[in-house]
């Protein structure tokens, strides 16, 4: 009686456990990164939650402004938030050493690519360091926060 | 009354009964899809005598390159540069840190030199060559068909990310059947 009781929980327990990894499949969650210095102020150094989706960069309708997540192009292993500036066939122009001088520079983004930077310019190693990334290194599109929650809220526009 | 709604209701159930199960099955497919192992139909001239220009269905496996594991010699697949919407087969011909050469032709010489910052050329059997070492990070891909494919020659070393997974074997056309050749 006791064994029935317990195959009973152990079915129900697994069943549970199903249905929540078809909820994860259904919203692909993705990990937590480490964040660093390079979109302050507008994603700071203590723990943020934003929901990613992905739909949009699959039917391709982000776009400059907006922020991602890409592979990084110089350690694949590595997932980074950037902003897209520039879009394919747009010209961007950006200071070479920010802080320090007012020399700029304008690139026009090669087709397929994009034109990512951090917000932080005085600290973050983007597209003016490793150039314009090809448009399929970037995952997914950063949407809405959900913590903290003085800080809840759309990610567009931000 | 109560029995057309209760008619009604077990038809929504079983609908819904359904639809779990088809849900089930196009996750479990899309996971196997997207992290073990597909199959992909590629044509096109740049990767013959290797593969044929009629076109070949591949078995892709998709767990070496999130190891780390594909590198010079495997025929990989790649989200294209140029045209993210586009997959494209290659070979590897060196991975960051290797030095790769190839010879400049008029269709990619000026890119070449300017923006992949080529480290030097050679004049070698009376054709100019180009080399440069691969970033870090970064992959140099080339069609086995060399007069015939757009690859890292003209867009230059791509992104390790940009792998979509390894050529594990050929299942059409049957002659073609079991692993390509190197």
């Amino acid at each position: 009686m006791a064994l029935r009781n317990i195959g009973l929980w152990a079915v129900e327990g697994f069943e549970l456990a199903f249905s929540l990894a078809k909820f994860c499949c259904c919203i692909h969650v993705t990990g937590s990164y480490a964040m660093g210095p390079s979109m302050l102020p507008t994603i700071d150094l203590n723990g943020n939650v934003i929901i990613v989706e992905r739909a949009s960069v699959w039917l391709q309708k982000v776009s400059r402004g907006d922020m991602v997540v890409l592979t990084s192009p110089e350690d694949p292993n590595k997932q980074v938030i950037k902003r897209i500036v520039g879009m394919e066939g747009e010209s961007v122009t950006y200071l070479i050493k920010p802080g320090e001088s007012d020399e700029c520079q304008t690139i026009v983004v090669p087709k397929g690519r994009v034109w990512v930077q951090g917000d932080n310019i005085h600290d973050s190693r983007d597209s003016r360091v490793f150039g314009a990334i090809p448009y399929g290194l970037v995952h997914g599109k950063l949407f809405w926060r959900v913590w903290p929650a003085s800080r809840f809220g759309s990610m567009c526009n931000v | 009354m109560s029995l057309v709604t209760a008619r009604w209701k077990s038809i929504a159930k079983e609908a819904v009964e359904r639809a779990a199960i088809m849900a089930r099955f196009l996750c479990l497919l899309h996971v196997t899809d997207a992290y073990l192992f597909s199959s992909t139909l590629v044509y096109g001239p740049s990767m013959f005598p290797t593969l044929n220009l009629a076109g070949d269905v591949l078995i892709v496996e998709r767990v070496s390159h999130r190891r780390g594991k594909v590198g010079p010699g495997d025929v990989v697949l790649v989200k294209s540069p140029v045209d993210p919407r586009k997959t494209i087969t290659k070979r590897i011909i060196g991975v960051g840190g290797d030095w790769v050469t190839f010879p400049v032709g008029p269709g990619n010489g000026d890119r070449s030199r300017s923006v992949m910052g080529c480290l030097g050329e050679a004049m070698i059997r009376g054709h100019c060559h180009l080399f440069l070492r691969v970033p870090k990070g970064h992959v140099w891909i080339q069609g086995d068909n060399m007069y015939a494919s757009t690859d890292s020659r003209n867009f230059g070393p791509v992104p390790y990310g940009l792998i979509l997974g390894k050529v594990f074997c050929r299942v059409w056309p049957p002659e073609g059947f079991g692993s390509i050749s190197h």
